[in-house]
């Protein structure tokens, strides 16, 4: 990611003056209006807006297509709880612990409530970010509350149809909190311990797609399956619903992977480039393999090759070719195929809506694979496979074990699972006495 | 008919069946799954001829009537899997949407 780059260069900037000695990255800063890029903070904010459509309805569509019918409303509903939660969390705690300056292992206090994010007409002054100074800190913080959003909503796949709505928006908020924002701070911001070991991520293949696929992984286990997982047919409610919602994630990709770019420049074209070949080779390899599989093409396994592909992609689209992004999304699609059918049948866990199978593999297949075809032409940085894998191991043991303790903690607070009888009757009406029409 | 008018008309054979038989059924399974209906429904008509029990065998013939459109599914996708039609539905979303 460019902030990667923007560490290396200014640490290894600070070590000269500094005649070698470790120097620490700088803040945010007050700056004049007149050093702000319009064109940057132009794209940056339509790429937040972007990214939030994605979630909001792109992920909400998508989840809620393959439930069954009792439950569709529910799992609208988690993921608008889980949206608003998760930015008054980012608001009051997230993005300050994840982006300023602290510790290799945490940020600091200093943007607590969006502190400090200063405009001041008379002066001619606004606040930025050291990671993205030519925008607003308050545009880069927006754009970063967008990731953390759809990060807590990808994990909700895992669960569907079985969890009580206030312990989704208790585990939403201290899962963020806990999970999210440290690994975020690790990764992206310029002194976080996987930044400065040189990890490449541009997007967030391990922040947001390894991090939610192993967090959901340790979800289904601890809730446990659907009453008759396995026995009787879990027939998807409207997989038209699932095909919109893909739709609004290949588009919004544009904002989660060329916004990245963090600039208006030719990087964030090539981004949105690999981006867009990645998910139509994803897409195609998918459906070939089901096709020679099964002997035929599924809409949902079109559906779902797109979006293995954009998950790969996500940590190496401003580091690879166009044709490199065109090999990864199209083992992309192969591999999370594998593993959201036989890989899925060896965990036995009710992973509902497969998000292990597509964001776990898929980001680690994208993150290994950013090692071997980073090309350092195109963005100034090579990768190193080793690294990657260090860095991915790293943030899946950390989501494997933070989540099961954020997991103990909300089952001590309000449980976890709905009632036998809420579950059989639907979550729809047994949670929210709501119906969906028709 | 919806799913939870099938599974109230399974529970009330269900509660019918332990009551005159001592025979314990599960209910959701019954109002789910073709074959194990078909089962149930054998056992509860036998049992109602033996004891001329019209309560009961009333109870079976509209479990029955409930349950047409799934064992009318599940007899298409027997036909399709013996003719190895690709995709036949028979395992399909069972233990995994893809």
């Amino acid at each position: 990611m460019k902030h990667r780059k923007l560490a290396v260069g200014l640490s290894a900037l600070l070590a000269g003056a500094c005649g070698g000695a470790a120097a620490e990255p700088a803040g945010p800063a007050v700056v004049a209006q007149a050093t702000i890029s319009a064109a940057d903070t132009g794209w940056m904010m339509t790429a937040t807006v972007l990214v939030l459509l994605m979630t909001l309805p792109g992920i909400a569509l998508f989840y809620a297509g393959m439930v069954r019918r009792r439950n569709v409303l529910n799992t609208m509903a988690a993921v608008i709880g889980i949206a608003a939660v998760v930015s008054l969390v980012w608001f009051a705690l997230g993005y300050s612990l994840a982006f300023t300056p602290g510790s290799p292992w945490l940020g600091g206090s200093s943007r607590f409530g969006f502190a400090g994010f200063d405009h001041l007409h008379e002066a001619g002054t606004l606040a930025v970010s050291h990671i993205a100074p030519r925008i607003p800190e308050s545009v880069y913080a927006m754009f970063q509350l967008s990731f953390a959003v759809i990060t807590a909503a990808l994990v909700i796949g895992a669960f569907v149809e079985r969890m009580r709505f206030a312990a989704v928006l208790w585990f939403a908020a201290l899962w963020s909190l806990v999970v999210y924002v440290p690994i975020a701070h690790w990764v992206w911001e310029p002194g976080g311990w996987l930044a400065q070991l040189g990890a490449l991520d541009f997007a967030g293949g391990s922040v947001v797609h390894v991090n939610a696929g192993i967090a959901g992984l340790v979800c289904a286990y601890v809730l446990g399956p659907r009453r008759g997982y396995g026995r009787e047919p879990f027939e998807p409610y409207s997989l038209a619903f699932t095909m919109v919602g893909a739709g609004l994630l290949w588009v919004g990709w544009f904002g989660f992977n060329a916004g990245s770019a963090l600039a208006a420049d030719g990087r964030a074209g090539l981004a949105m480039v690999c981006t867009h070949i990645a998910a139509s080779a994803g897409a195609l390899s998918w459906m070939l393999g089901e096709w020679a599989v099964r002997r035929s093409p599924s809409l949902l396994g079109l559906c779902s090759g797109l979006v293995a592909g954009l998950v790969a992609i996500t940590p190496a689209a401003g580091f690879v070719t166009p044709g490199a992004a065109a090999l990864i999304g199209a083992i992309a699609g192969l591999a999370c195929y594998w593993g959201a059918t036989a890989l899925k049948r060896l965990l036995r866990a009710d992973d509902s809506l497969d998000v292990f199978g597509v964001h776990g593999i898929g980001g680690l297949v994208g993150s290994l694979l950013t090692g071997v075809f980073a090309d350092q032409r195109l963005s100034g940085v090579s990768g190193s496979v080793v690294t990657q894998a260090l860095a991915v191991g790293a943030v899946a043991l950390y989501s494997a074990v933070a989540t099961a303790l954020v997991l103990w903690l909300v089952r001590l607070i309000v449980g976890l699972r709905v009632s036998e009888d809420t579950e059989a009757l639907g979550l729809d009406l047994g949670v929210h006495r709501e119906r969906l029409g028709g | 008919m919806t799913e939870n008018e099938r599974i109230a008309i399974a529970a009330r054979l269900h509660v019918a069946l332990r009551r005159k038989t001592g025979r314990v059924t599960d209910t959701e399974w019954m109002a789910a799954n073709a074959d194990y209906a078909i089962e149930v429904l054998r056992f509860a008509r036998a049992h109602a001829a033996e004891q001329h029990d019209a309560e009961l065998a009333a109870i079976a013939d509209r479990l029955e009537q409930a349950m047409a459109p799934i064992v009318a599914a599940a007899r298409l996708r027997e036909t399709l899997l013996r003719q190895g039609a690709p995709g036949a539905p028979a395992s399909r979303y069972v233990g995994g949407l893809r």
